[in-house]
C-alpha cells in the first residue's frame, strides 16, 4: 500500500526534460479534427432496444426515428419522458394504421430533449429507435419540433473519420 | 443623375480651390532634390513618368531621407511588420507545440490574414473608460507606450550607416528609454481606478525594477570588451568573433531579463494572472488593447534586435548576395533592371543576416511560452535582486581578465586590424 | 459560553460593533473572487488580504444550486437518472453509480456479473475523463497553457471509448438501479487497450514537461501543507486525503461490486502540500489503467447485463445508504423510500462540498499569489457542490 513517491530533479535537469519534451512535439502529427470537412465516423446504426430481452444495443444516441408501421399510440415513450424533459408530446396524424386505432403518433421537441433515450427503452413494440444524426441545427424554435412525419425519415450521416494510433502520435482522420 | 453633378461639381470645386494652392505651396517650400544634376521640376518629374528608367535617382533620394528612415525602414513600418508576423507566428508555433492547429479559417492558406482580422475587430469595438478613472491619462498612456517601445527601435542599427539616430551613447540611452515602462504601468494601472489593475500595476513596477540592473550590468561586460558605447561600434567591433563566445553568462542573463522586461511567460504576472483577472491591462478595451499589444510586440523585436547588436554581432555574416548586380555603370534599360544606384550588395546582406538572427532571437523568447508555468512574485524579485547580480559580477571579472590578459581590446591576440 | 451569549446581544448593536471592527482595519482588502471570475469557476469567495498575505476567507457556495435533492422526490427512481448526472456531466458513471447501488439495496435486487464488470469499467473511464480535465484546468490556471491543451486532447481518447460505449460523450446516461443499459459493441475490447498503451506513454511526457519543472515545483513545493491530523480531524476525503498521508480508498476499504477481485495498490503521498495533491491523481491516473486492464481481462464472456426490474420499481419502506469513490473523493447516497415509486428523501453527499473545509483552514495565513495552487489542488467541483 506504499507508494509515497517524491519527486526530485535538479533545477536544469527538470529544464532540461522540459524544452525537450514541448519540442519533441514539435514533430507529432497534430490531433485536431477538421469538423466540417471531416466528420466523425459511428459503428453501427444507433441505440437500439429490445424489449422482449430487457436490455439496449449500443448505438449512438442521436436524433430519434419512428417507425409508423409499428407504433400503436401508446403513449409510454410520453409517459417515460414526463419526468425527465417533457418533450415528447401525443398528436392526431391523418394515416389510418389498423394497429394504431386513435391514430396518434409521438412527436419530439428537440429543444427540451437530453438525447438520454429512456423513451426508447419505454418502447414496447420496437418502434421509436435512436439513429447517428446530431446535426440539428435550426433558425427557429419551432423547426425543432420534429412531427411524426419528419421523424420516419431516415438520416443520411457519412462521417468516416476515426482517431488512428501510431508511434508518431494520435491523429484524426 | 442629379447627384452625380454634384458630386462632380464639389470634386471640382475642392481641386481647385484647395489642393491646387495647397500644391503649389508644398512646392515652394520643399527642398527639391537635384537628380543628376538638375533641380527636380514637375516638368522634370512628368518626363521621368515617361522614360522609367529615370525613376532611380529619385528612389534613391526617397530612401535617403530621415522620414524615410523614421517610418519605414529600419524603423517604425519594418518593425510593426515583424511585429506582426511575430504574432502570427507564434500562434502557430505554440499551437503545433500543442498538437493543434492554430488560426485556420482567415485567409486562404492556414489562416494568413488572421492578424488583418483581429486588427479590424479591436478598431470597431466601443472603448469603455471607467468611471473615476483618470481620463488624460487613460488616453495617453497607451499611447506612451508605443512611443516609448518605437523609440528603442529608432536607436538600433540594422545595417552598417542604417540607423535612425546615430547617438554616440546609444546604449546609455536605450536603458534610459527603458527605464520609463514602469511608469507607464504604473501610471496606468493606477489611473483605471480598479482594485486589480492597482494589483497589477505593483507587481509590474516591481518586476520591471528588478529587472533592469541584471539587464544593463550585463551589457556593461559588452561595453567594456568593445570599448565605446555607441551601438553601430559595437557591432563593428565583434569582427572575428561574436561576443557570445566570450561572455556566456553574461548573454543568459540578457535574455532572462529581457523576457521579464517585455512580461512574457513564464514572468507574465502582471498581465495575465488568474487571480487578478488581467493585471494592469484589465481596464483596456477595443483601440487601446490593440496598441498595447503592438508595442509589447514591437518591444520584443526591439530587445532582440539589441540581442542580436550587443552579443550576436549584428549584421556579420558571410556575403551570400552579389556585391553589384552588374558590371560598371550602365544607363537606360538594363540600368533599371540592374538596379543602378540604389542596389548595395554589402547592405542587403546586413539586412537579411540581421533579420534572420532577430528572427532567431524571438523564437527563442517564444519557446518557453509553451512549456513553463508563471513563476511567484517572491521567486521573482529573489531571482532578480541576488542571482543574476551575481551572476553579471561574474561576468564582469571575466571581460576584465579577457583586456587585462591581452587576448581581446586594442593591441589583443583576436582583434582583427 | 461566549456564542450563547452573543444570541443575547441586540442585533444592531451587534451591526455596530462590525462597523467599527471593519473600519479599524482599513488596511485590509477585500477581494471578491467572484463567480464572474476566471480563477474560481462557478464559486464564490471573499479573501481580506494584508499587503500580500491573506488574513479572512469566506467561501460563499450556492451559485449554482438547482435543488437536485428536493427534484428527486418527485420522479420514479429510473427517470431520476438524467437528472442526477447533471452535477457533474463527465463523470456520471460514478455518480449515477453509487445512486443505482442504493436503489438496488432498497428494492433488494442483484446484478448480474457481466453488469457489474461493464459499470466498473464504465466508471474507472469516467473517473479519467474527470481527472484529466481537472489537471488541464489547474495547467491554465497556473499560467501553463500547454498543460490545458495536452490533457484536453487525451482526454477525446477516453470520451471516444465511452461514446462507443454508451452512446453519448457525456452525461452518458447509462448506469440504471440493475445494471447497465447496454451491453458493450464490437471491437471494444482492443480499441479499449490500445487507447490505454498509448495514454500511459502520454502520462510520462505530463510528468516530463510539468511535474519536474522546477517552476511549477518551486510554486507548489511545502505550499499549503495540510497535516494528517488535520485532514481527518476536518474531514476531507479523496485525493486530497491521499496526499496527506493517509492511505484511503473505498474501493479498498469498502469494496462494491467486483472491486475485491482487483489487485491494486492505494496512491498516497506523504508531504500534504500542493505538490502532493496535484501528483497523487496522475498516480491515480496510473493506476486505473491497470485496473481496467484486470477488469476487460477478467470479465465473463457473456452474460446478462441488466436484472429484470419494473418501469418504475418499488420496495419496502426502508432506507439505504451507499458509497463509491468518484474523482473528487467519496460520494454518498442516502436514500429513504416509502414504499412508493417515488423516493421520499434522497440526500447527495459529494466530496467537493467536504474539501471545502479546508479552504479557509489553508488559505489563512498564505500568500495572495498562493491561492490558484491552493485552491485548485483541493479538487473542487463548484456545480456538483452545489447540487
Amino acid at each position: 500500500m506504499t507508494i509515497a513517491t517524491k519527486i526530485s530533479s535538479s533545477s536544469a535537469a527538470g529544464m532540461i526534460k522540459a524544452i525537450e519534451s514541448g519540442s519533441k512535439h514539435l514533430v507529432i502529427k497534430r490531433f485536431t479534427l477538421r469538423y466540417p470537412e471531416q466528420k466523425l465516423k459511428f459503428i453501427g446504426d444507433g441505440y437500439q432496444f429490445d424489449p422482449k430481452r430487457g436490455v439496449g444495443i449500443a448505438g449512438s444516441r442521436g436524433r430519434h426515428i419512428l417507425f409508423h408501421d409499428k407504433c400503436t399510440g401508446c403513449q409510454l415513450c410520453a409517459i417515460a419522458c414526463e419526468g425527465i424533459a417533457e418533450a415528447i408530446g401525443m398528436v392526431k396524424v391523418d394515416e389510418q394504421w389498423k394497429h394504431n386505432k386513435k391514430s396518434i403518433m409521438p412527436q419530439i421537441d428537440f429543444g427540451k430533449c437530453v438525447f438520454c433515450g429512456l423513451c426508447v427503452d419505454a418502447c414496447p413494440f420496437y418502434a421509436l429507435y435512436m439513429t447517428n444524426d446530431y446535426e440539428l441545427s435550426s433558425f427557429t424554435k419551432e423547426h425543432l419540433i420534429y412531427t411524426p412525419a419528419q421523424l420516419a425519415i431516415k438520416p443520411k450521416y457519412d462521417g468516416n473519420v476515426e482517431l488512428k494510433i501510431d508511434n508518431m502520435g494520435a491523429t484524426h482522420g | 443623375m442629379a447627384s452625380i453633378i454634384r458630386l462632380i461639381l464639389w470634386i471640382l470645386i475642392i481641386v481647385s480651390l484647395v489642393g491646387l494652392p495647397l500644391i503649389f505651396i508644398i512646392l515652394f517650400y520643399l527642398p527639391l532634390p537635384p537628380v543628376n544634376g538638375d533641380v527636380l521640376t514637375p516638368y522634370l518629374f512628368l518626363s521621368m513618368m515617361v522614360d522609367p528608367t529615370r525613376t532611380l535617382p529619385i528612389l534613391h533620394f526617397i530612401i535617403h531621407t530621415d522620414l524615410f528612415k523614421v517610418a519605414v525602414f529600419p524603423g517604425f513600418a519594418f518593425a510593426a511588420l515583424l511585429a506582426a508576423v511575430t504574432i502570427f507566428v507564434e500562434r502557430k508555433f505554440l499551437a503545433k507545440m500543442q498538437l493543434r492547429i492554430g488560426p485556420l479559417y482567415c485567409g486562404k492558406i492556414e489562416g494568413i490574414l488572421q492578424l488583418l482580422a483581429d486588427g479590424l475587430k479591436l478598431i470597431a469595438k466601443e472603448i469603455i473608460i471607467p468611471s473615476g478613472a483618470d481620463k488624460p491619462i487613460f488616453w495617453a498612456a497607451p499611447i506612451a507606450f508605443v512611443a516609448t517601445a518605437a523609440a528603442v527601435v529608432a536607436l538600433i542599427p540594422v545595417a552598417p550607416g542604417w540607423v535612425v539616430a546615430n547617438v554616440n551613447v546609444g546604449i546609455i540611452a536605450v536603458f534610459a528609454i527603458l527605464g520609463f515602462f514602469p511608469l507607464i504601468a504604473l501610471l496606468f494601472s493606477w489611473a483605471s481606478n480598479s482594485k486589480y489593475p492597482f494589483i497589477g500595476g505593483l507587481r509590474a513596477l516591481h518586476q520591471m525594477i528588478a529587472f533592469e540592473i541584471p539587464f544593463f550590468l550585463s551589457a556593461l561586460s559588452v561595453v567594456i570588451l568593445s570599448g565605446s558605447l555607441n551601438l553601430t561600434d559595437i557591432a563593428k567591433a565583434q569582427h572575428p568573433y561574436w561576443y557570445i563566445f566570450f561572455l556566456p553568462i553574461s548573454a543568459f542573463v540578457f535574455f532572462i531579463s529581457s523576457l521579464a522586461e517585455l512580461e512574457r511567460i513564464p514572468f507574465d504576472l502582471p498581465e495575465a494572472e488568474s487571480e487578478i483577472v488581467a493585471g494592469w491591462l484589465t481596464e483596456t478595451s477595443g483601440m487601446i488593447f490593440g496598441l498595447i499589444q503592438l508595442g509589447s510586440y514591437v518591444k520584443v523585436y526591439a530587445l532582440s534586435a539589441l540581442f542580436v547588436v550587443l552579443f550576436l554581432g549584428g549584421w556579420a555574416g558571410p556575403q551570400i548576395f552579389p556585391k553589384e548586380l552588374a558590371h560598371g555603370p550602365t544607363a537606360g534599360l538594363m540600368g533599371l533592371l540592374t538596379l543602378q544606384g540604389v542596389y548595395n550588395g554589402v547592405t542587403v546582406n546586413a539586412i537579411f543576416w540581421f533579420t534572420v538572427k532577430t528572427f532567431g532571437i524571438i523564437m527563442l523568447m517564444l519557446l518557453p511560452r509553451g512549456i513553463s508555468p508563471r513563476i511567484r512574485i517572491d521567486i521573482l524579485l529573489h531571482t532578480g535582486w541576488y542571482k543574476l547580480i551575481v551572476l553579471t559580477f561574474i561576468n564582469m571579472f571575466i571581460a576584465l581578465a579577457l583586456i587585462y590578459g591581452g587576448i581581446l581590446g586594442p593591441g589583443g591576440l583576436l582583434t582583427a586590424h | 459560553m461566549e456564542k450563547n451569549l452573543e444570541h443575547q446581544i441586540d442585533e444592531s448593536e451587534k451591526l455596530g460593533m462590525q462597523i467599527v471592527k471593519e473600519s479599524e482595519d482599513d488596511r485590509l482588502m477585500t477581494l471578491s473572487v467572484g463567480p464572474q471570475h476566471p480563477g474560481s469557476g462557478h464559486f464564490r469567495f471573499t479573501i481580506k488580504v494584508d499587503g500580500d498575505y491573506v488574513v479572512h476567507c469566506d467561501p460563499d457556495p450556492g451559485y449554482v444550486h438547482r435543488g437536485e435533492e428536493k427534484m428527486c422526490e418527485y420522479r420514479s427512481f429510473i427517470q431520476n437518472i438524467p437528472h442526477l448526472e447533471r452535477p457533474v456531466i463527465h463523470d456520471s458513471a460514478n455518480i449515477t453509480y453509487s445512486y443505482s447501488l442504493a436503489v438496488e439495496e432498497l428494492v433488494g435486487i442483484q446484478v448480474p456479473r457481466r453488469g457489474q464488470f461493464i459499470r466498473a469499467i464504465a466508471s474507472e473511464l469516467d473517473r479519467q475523463i474527470y481527472t484529466l480535465y481537472w489537471l488541464a484546468i489547474y495547467g491554465i490556471f497556473l499560467g501553463h497553457s500547454t498543460m490545458f491543451m495536452w490533457p484536453t486532447g487525451d482526454r477525446e481518447l477516453f470520451i471516444d471509448l465511452m461514446d462507443a460505449l454508451s452512446g453519448a460523450r457525456v452525461t452518458h446516461a447509462f448506469n440504471i438501479p440493475g445494471g447497465v443499459r447496454n451491453d458493450i459493441p464490437d471491437g471494444f475490447k482492443d480499441k479499449c487497450l490500445r487507447h490505454i498503451s498509448y495514454f500511459e506513454k502520454r502520462l510520462k511526457e505530463y510528468e516530463d514537461i510539468f511535474y519536474t519543472n522546477p517552476l511549477f515545483i518551486q510554486r507548489t513545493e511545502g505550499v499549503g501543507i495540510l497535516t494528517k491530523e488535520d485532514a481527518i480531524g476536518l474531514g476531507v476525503t479523496g485525493s486530497v486525503l491521499r496526499a496527506s498521508g493517509v492511505p484511503y480508498d473505498i474501493r479498498k476499504a469498502e469494496p462494491y461490486d467486483v472491486y475485491n477481485e482487483i489487485d491494486f495498490k492505494v496512491q498516497y503521498m506523504k508531504s500534504g502540500d500542493s505538490l502532493a495533491r496535484a501528483y497523487v491523481p496522475l498516480l491515480d491516473m496510473k493506476e486505473s489503467c491497470h485496473i481496467m486492464r484486470q477488469l476487460l481481462d477478467k470479465m465473463p464472456e457473456s452474460g446478462e447485463v441488466r436484472a429484470k426490474l419494473q418501469p418504475t420499481p418499488k420496495g419496502p419502506p426502508g432506507e439505504a445508504y451507499r458509497r463509491v469513490e468518484s474523482g473528487r473523493g467519496a460520494l454518498g447516497y442516502y436514500i429513504v423510500s416509502d414504499g412508493s415509486p417515488k423516493p421520499y428523501r434522497v440526500k447527495i453527499s459529494v466530496g467537493s462540498f467536504r474539501n471545502m473545509i479546508a479552504l479557509p483552514h489553508l488559505l489563512v495565513g498564505s500568500k495572495l499569489a498562493d491561492m490558484p495552487s491552493v485552491y485548485w489542488s483541493l479538487n473542487y467541483w463548484p456545480v456538483e457542490a452545489d447540487r
